[in-house]
């Protein structure tokens, strides 16, 4: 142990990373069987997560069910969907809260002004916000890395700003008293003011949106996205239309999040131009780029940590006393200050495929500019994955 | 004839890189492309393959024009690219970096993927290590084979022997005539002048965005002004 301290094993997040691969590793080479018990196991951890003597510990001083919503479970169905555009087409999107604020507000207004039903209403704000996606697409994804960024960018603030200076929808004032979903007397789901069936409406949506992805990913589609992040010319060059699969990368992901949209609106009854400011596409990103872009289980991983963490600050007791203050006023800092301290330490996210890995290592991990500076951290992984 | 340039004019912004090149690959040939850096070979080579669009001037193809066809579409056309610098998918294993040149494909592949197999032992041995992580030399076989998958009537070779060690180069370029004798043509882009003539059926000289010279491959290895600027010597 003493011996392995100069390269960095003693460092314990090092050995939480490797902990991590080990899974990842088992995980790639795992039987149909043992997955599908991996995947139930998800799925009844997920059923019971909502538990009061789970809750105590993880949220002690909000109620647990309306955190898992919001914030942690939407900003995982946001970090899967934008992991879509710069997790797997490799496309750097500063943007992505303009698609989660088109699903919110179609929901909203059309069914507060127009009395449309709750679904459809949520299926047509998908379909607008993939529309949205196109048209944003259209001119800008013949740029490339940093550009693309600076565009993006400037989308999320103009659907904001635009939103603000609508009094059709409300203008800065919002738009209240938005529609439950439709009960589903069948499954026994009336979403009225208890949380637990918009929680369980939230993990279905998730499911569907992971199966979605993963079936994405696996098909020529995936392969395609995988070769335009890795080397778009090169892309090109193996005959796969390069714009064509970059403006789909980003329709796909703006439908996710306007499914977001949708159901975030329908639990929140009042939205807000406020309610999708840039610092939400930030997050969302870091949320992507801290758990490993391109890896589901990372990316979703990551939204969790970066949605619960900051709220989990607001209650630690000795926090409170050595800051001063409610600490939750500190959340960002403390926030940022973790984020830095991953990012130094594994720069390819907490849980990163074996190829995102390989792609770092040599530099051009797509994401633009970003990816580029990223350096490779272990030098052996190379030889670990040339077995 | 299988590959024309027609006076193409080709710009990056405002700076003209190619400024009125014509130049001819006929079916079955070996024709190379050399001169020193920044001379336009790469830009020639992307022109063709649709990487850069054109100012003026024509692409044709199997007498077909295809200056304005997206570059995807020049592949299924058949033609295929080993670009500069290999772009290799780092992320991707051997085998997969193979099967990527046959995106667009729908026959059997097997026979191909054997093919290149054949041509490139050492990438038999490592099917499942990724791209990224082969040597520089592997890397160039990767991204030869990979464009052979496409299956190319003519075939754009990037300065293959680019930074490998003397032996390898000598490989590389025995593997280009046997890729060649097997039935594809082959636009090779070089500045290692010397061993690309030789090999070459014809030449074209290419200085600051224009052709300053063209005859067959041997005849400008014996050229004093050619053997003056580009072949290091007397
Ligand atoms: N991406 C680019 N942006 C601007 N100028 C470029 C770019 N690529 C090449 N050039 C310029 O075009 C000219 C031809 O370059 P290139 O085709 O790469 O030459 P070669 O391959 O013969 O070394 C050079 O003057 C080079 O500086
Ligand atoms: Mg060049």
């Amino acid at each position: 142990m003493k011996g392995n301290g100069v390269t960095g094993n003693a460092n314990p997040l090092r050995r939480v990373g490797a902990l991590f691969d080990g899974a990842r590793d088992w995980w790639e080479r795992a039987k149909t069987w043992q997955r599908f018990v991996v995947y139930i196991g998800a799925l009844v951890f997920a059923l019971i997560l909502p538990a009061p003597w789970i809750g105590t510990f993880m949220s002690p001083g909000a109620d647990w069910t309306t955190v898992l919503i919001y914030p942690i479970g939407t900003y995982m169905l946001l970090a899967i969907g934008l992991n879509v555009v710069v997790g797997q087409a490799g496309l750097l999107d500063l943007g992505f809260v303009a698609f989660f604020a088109i699903g919110g507000y179609t929901l909203a207004y059309f069914a507060t002004e127009h009395g449309w039903s709750y679904w459809p209403t949520v299926v047509f704000g998908i379909f607008l916000a993939a529309v949205s996606g196109v048209i944003l697409g259209a001119p800008t994804l013949r740029l490339r890395g940093d550009y693309l960024a600076i565009v993006t960018l400037g989308f999320g603030e103009i659907i904001r700003i635009t939103a603000n200076n609508t009094d059709e929808i409300g203008g800065a004032r919002g738009i209240p008293n938005i529609p439950h979903p439709t009960d589903m007397p069948a499954i026994g789901l009336d979403f009225g003011v208890l949380p637990a069936p918009y929680y369980y409406l939230m993990v279905a949506a998730i499911v569907v949106v992971i199966v979605f992805s993963v079936r994405l990913q696996k098909s020529r589609v995936g392969r395609a996205w995988a070769a335009i992040r890795e080397d778009e010319d090169a892309a090109e060059l193996m005959g796969v239309p390069t714009f064509k699969f970059k403006l789909l990368a980003f329709a796909i992901g703006a439908m996710i999040g306007g499914l977001a949209g949708g159901i975030y609106a329908g639990k929140a009854v009042f939205i807000e131009p406020g309610t999708f400011p840039f610092i939400l596409s930030a997050t969302i990103l870091a949320a992507v780029v801290l758990g490993g872009a391109g890896n589901l289980p990372g990316v979703m991983l990551g939204a969790f940590v970066i949605a619960w963490l900051p709220e989990r600050f607001r209650e630690v007791e000795w926090l409170k006393e050595a800051l001063g203050k409610d600490p939750a006023e500190y959340r960002i800092l403390l926030f940022g200050g973790v984020l830095v301290l991953m990012m130094a330490l594994r720069p390819e996210g907490l849980l990163p495929s074996r190829r995102r890995k390989a792609e770092l290592h040599e530099g051009t991990g797509g994401m633009g500019a970003m990816g580029a500076e990223v350096a490779g951290p272990d030098t052996d992984v190379s030889t670990e994955a040339a077995k | 004839m299988l590959l024309e340039l027609k006076d193409i004019h080709v710009h990056y912004g405002k700076i003209a890189a190619i400024k009125g090149i014509s130049l001819q690959v006929e079916d079955g040939e070996i024709v190379s492309l050399i001169g020193a850096n920044g001379a336009g070979k790469t830009t020639t080579l992307k022109t063709i393959s649709g990487l850069r669009p054109l100012t003026s001037g024509q692409v044709l193809f199997n007498g077909q024009d295809i200056s304005k066809m997206p570059g995807h579409k020049r592949v299924v056309a058949g033609i295929g690219q080993s670009p500069e610098g290999r772009g290799v998918f780092p992320g991707m294993t051997v085998q997969e970096n193979l099967l990527m040149g046959a995106f667009t494909r729908k026959d059997a592949l097997d026979a191909d993927l054997a093919e290149v197999y054949e041509l490139f032992p050492r990438l038999a041995e490592r099917k499942s290590q990724f791209g990224g992580t082969m040597s520089g030399g592997e890397q160039q076989m990767i991204a030869i084979g990979r464009a052979l998958m496409t299956k190319p009537k003519v075939l754009l070779l990037d300065e293959p022997s680019m930074g490998l060690a003397p032996m390898l180069i000598a490989q590389i370029f025995e593997i280009i005539k046997e890729i060649n004798k097997r039935g594809t043509t082959v636009l090779l882009v070089e500045q290692n002048a010397q061993q690309a003539l030789k090999l070459s059926h014809r030449a074209y000289v290419l200085e600051t965005g224009r052709v300053v010279k063209s005859a067959p491959g041997p005849e400008l290895l014996d050229d004093p002004q050619v053997r003056a600027a580009y072949l290091g010597g007397h």
